[in-house]
């Protein structure tokens, strides 16, 4: 064995510049998150087309996912990688194309989301040419950090690492197969997958997102950096074994409960369920885990604004995770689905678990990569207080706001009507708790500022020459040879050689992953009884396409659902409850998960075409209490009858039978859009809409569940039965 | 891609999952079986140590030797 000890250089440079980037991004993220609450309560807020809700929400959840949380993730594993490992990151020169390739995809979705580019998929709303760029940048990091393990002097991976490498291959393997599209221009594209499928996939990523975007990774940083700042090793390192293991195995399976009681195949839903509940042991074994690591060192919490982070960080992460399996259960998720329960449950994640665990790490790295003393630990402990603050407060507005609204939305009178029959009823009684969720992020930005402060304050304080940091630790050994005592099967030395093999660690690790997500995934696309077609369900025109795509392009899926659930109170509010067959066509699927606005599934004959341009042109027209955006754009901007041929064509190469469309697409839309615009002079509207883009948004909003109503009429009068739903058998 | 539908949607495989969820639990119980061998104590120890073993940190603070 070899005990030649060997010098060199940690690289704290692109730690510094992750840093940098993560309040940077940061704070623009929270900025924005702000932005859209105040544009709740205040809807002349919506200022510009690319300044409305619809478009901006996305950039606030990219943002604080992949722009904030990201670069975190990044800094710290940058950082805690190379010291557990011992020695300097594989490439430099990856590095630099990590960081900056990854702020390039930010300033992308910067640009592009404003601008209504988006696939419409919750965290996966970039488009196509920007996904790629993802995808090459993940190599580029890959290829760094197994660089990185390869060449390193430590032979065990200390768990952290274990957390970092699945957090890595996982998310390569959702991103992939998530945004698998057809382009049909620079930035537009259709999903290949449609209706429930999308769905699936949607919401398999989705939820993996946050499992190995916003937790496995953070997990990482917590198993490094807790030890670090309270000077003691994790209080059980075999919990932490069994914490990574089971995560693993389980979390892949969760996706589904974010669409119960939808389309979805009930075994479905069902199989997410009992996972999300069997995820509590885990979560809360790390959980306690992390907060046992401070036992005997209590005492440090009080004078330690580091200490006080780490503890809320992880004491968020408990409560986040005990509340998502509390969620799965179906008969709570009836009632939290759609409202801003969801949205509450999602922050108390990323203001206190990502945010407190990013802040503690941070302030324990700024004197280390700065060489300087922190400038100021009393504006930390502020800094604390105000995002503790803020924190409980936008928690507790907004956890008032969903029970409120899902109550509300259930509620009958004693003569079995909905009590609430009027939408913007419930829309309205939420205004005071939204004013107090815009205070309580206020004071969480105002901890980011004096953040920055402190950032700006000791990097100010640095010395003029920040070399990188030395280091000394024995070569590695060239070949393993586990520990004899450990070999054999039975004496499970065969689990510490994967533990000194990355690759064949790696390799299980995508195999847990890939055997899950293959055992979920695969029925509901190649079991033909778990989508049943319905015979009546006919492709969009391509005037109505047009009409999507600007949906799509607004964003209004994200205030909007078109899922109406089998449960009473749905069906008196919006009609009859979706399925499955009437989404097929659908790429990608626009279920939506949130209802600031009512459902549109069953929109379609609702109101007549005049109601739609004046609703759209301003909303408060139509109803004083609308708290909706206004789009007067839609009645002046010309629709690009142009490319609808392009659209059609991508979606007949998907499999929607278009027909005749394939090859007249143009004049067909013109046709039905000289059609509504006709509708719409005789109704006492505008005129010469007839080449502008809300006849398309108006054809749209008109078909809309329409196809089952069409039926059932048909049926009614000895015409073809609603129900003939040719792949249930 | 019809006939592979038609194919496996009658082959019943997917009817199984059992199956993955027996290897999933054999192969989790063979991890807490590994872990907490007690013979492993002392290695365990000196894994948990990994993170407090790197002195570098203290030589990138301040009025440290470099």
């Amino acid at each position: 064995m070899s005990t030649r000890i060997e010098t060199f250089r940690y690289d704290d440079d692109v730690v510094r510049k992750f840093l940098v980037a993560t309040f940077v991004w940061g704070l623009v993220g929270m900025l924005v998150g702000l932005l859209i609450a105040l544009q709740l309560v205040m809807p002349s807020l919506n200022v510009a087309p690319f300044l409305t809700f619809g478009r901006l929400r996305p950039l606030h959840t990219n943002a604080v996912v992949f722009a904030f949380a990201g670069n975190a993730f990044f800094c710290g594993a940058y950082y805690s990688s190379q010291r557990l490992l011992k020695t300097r990151m594989f490439s430099d020169l990856l590095s630099r194309l990590h960081f900056w390739g990854w702020q390039l995809i930010i300033v992308c979705a910067a640009i592009t989301l404003p601008l209504g580019f988006t696939q419409a998929k919750e965290y996966a709303e970039l488009e196509w040419p920007i996904d790629i760029l993802i995808a090459l940048v993940w190599v580029v990091f890959a290829v760094n950090f197994f660089g990185t393990i390869a060449r390193r002097r430590e032979r065990h991976l200390y768990v952290a690492i274990w957390f970092y490498i699945a957090s890595i291959v996982t998310v390569a393997i959702l991103h992939i197969f998530n945004n698998l599209a057809i382009p049909v221009g620079p930035f537009k594209s259709y999903s290949i997958y449609g209706g429930a499928q999308d769905a699936f996939m949607q919401w398999w990523y989705g939820h993996n997102a946050v499992a190995f975007f916003l937790t496995t990774p953070f997990l990482g940083l917590m198993y490094y950096f807790l030890p670090k700042a309270a000077e003691r090793p994790v209080f059980s390192y075999r919990l932490s074994i069994i914490h990574f293991w089971t995560l693993v195995f389980l979390y892949i399976w969760a996706g589904p409960h974010h669409l119960h009681y939808t389309a979805l195949p009930e075994w479905a839903s069902t199989l997410g369920m009992v996972f999300s509940v069997m995820l509590w042991m885990p979560s809360w074994g790390g959980g306690i885990n992390g907060l046992l690591t401070l036992r005997g060192a209590w005492h440090k919490v009080v004078d330690d604004p580091i200490l006080k982070f780490f503890v809320v960080a992880v004491t968020a992460y408990m409560m986040a995770t005990f509340e998502g399996p509390m969620l799965s259960v179906k008969s709570v998720n009836a009632l939290a689905h759609y409202t801003d329960w969801v949205i509450a449950h999602v922050h108390t994640g990323a203001l206190g678990w990502n945010g407190f665990m990013t802040f503690g790490m941070i302030y324990w790295l700024l004197p280390r990569l700065f060489q300087t003393e922190l400038h100021s630990k009393k504006l930390a402990e502020v800094h604390f207080w105000f995002a503790t603050f803020g924190m409980i407060l936008y928690a507790t507005a907004i956890y008032s706001a969903g029970l409120t609204q899902g109550l509300m939305w259930r509620a009958f009178d004693q003569t079995g009507r909905l009590q609430f029959p009027d939408f913007i009823e419930t829309t309205m009684r939420l205004m005071p708790m939204y004013w107090f969720r815009a205070v309580g992020g206020t004071l969480y930005i105002v901890g980011m500022l004096l953040f920055g402060w402190n950032i700006l304050m000791t990097w100010r304080k640095r010395p003029r020459d920040l070399g990188d940091p030395i280091a000394h630790a024995p070569a590695l050994e060239g070949r393993y040879r586990p520990e004899p005592a450990h070999g054999g099967v039975f004496g499970l030395g065969w689990h510490r050689a994967w533990e000194g093999l990355p690759l064949t660690f790696t390799i299980w690790v995508v195999l847990a992953v890939v055997v899950a997500s293959l055992f979920e995934v695969l029925p509901t696309f190649l079991i033909r009884s778990n989508i049943p077609t319905i015979a009546a369900v006919k492709p969009l025109t391509p005037l109505e396409l047009a009409g999507r795509d600007l949906y799509i392009r607004e964003g209004c899926f994200n205030c909007h659902s078109q899922m109406i659930r089998p449960l009473r109170w749905e069906t008196e509010r919006y009609g009859e409850y979706s399925k499955p067959g009437e989404s097929v066509y659908d790429h990608p699927f626009l279920w939506g998960s949130r209802r600031i606005g009512p459902d549109l599934a069953r929109e379609g004959g609702r109101y007549n075409e005049l109601w739609h341009v004046r609703h759209m042109e301003n909303p408060r027209a139509v109803n004083p209490r609308s708290i909706m955006p206004a789009y007067p754009g839609l009645l002046t901007q010309p629709l690009a009858f142009g490319s609808i041929q392009r659209s059609v064509d991508a979606m007949a190469m998907l499999g929607v039978p278009y027909g005749d469309a394939i090859s007249h697409a143009e004049s067909m839309a013109r046709q039905q859009a000289h059609e509504v615009a006709a509708r719409v002079v005789e109704q006492g509207g505008p005129a010469h809409l007839d080449d502008k883009e809300i006849v398309a948004l108006v054809a749209y909003l008109q078909r809309l569940g329409t196809d089952i109503k069409a039926a059932t009429t048909a049926a009614s009068t000895g015409g073809a039965d609603p129900a003939d739903e040719g792949g249930a058998h | 891609m019809e006939r592979i539908t038609n194919l496996l949607g009658r082959a019943g495989l997917f009817d199984d999952t059992v199956i993955a969820l027996v290897l999933f639990f054999l192969a989790f119980l063979v991890i807490v079986l590994r872990v907490y061998s007690p013979s492993r104590r002392r290695q365990m120890d000196a894994m948990a140590h990994l993170p407090l073993d790197d002195a570098s940190d203290d030589a990138a603070k301040p009025g440290a030797s470099r």
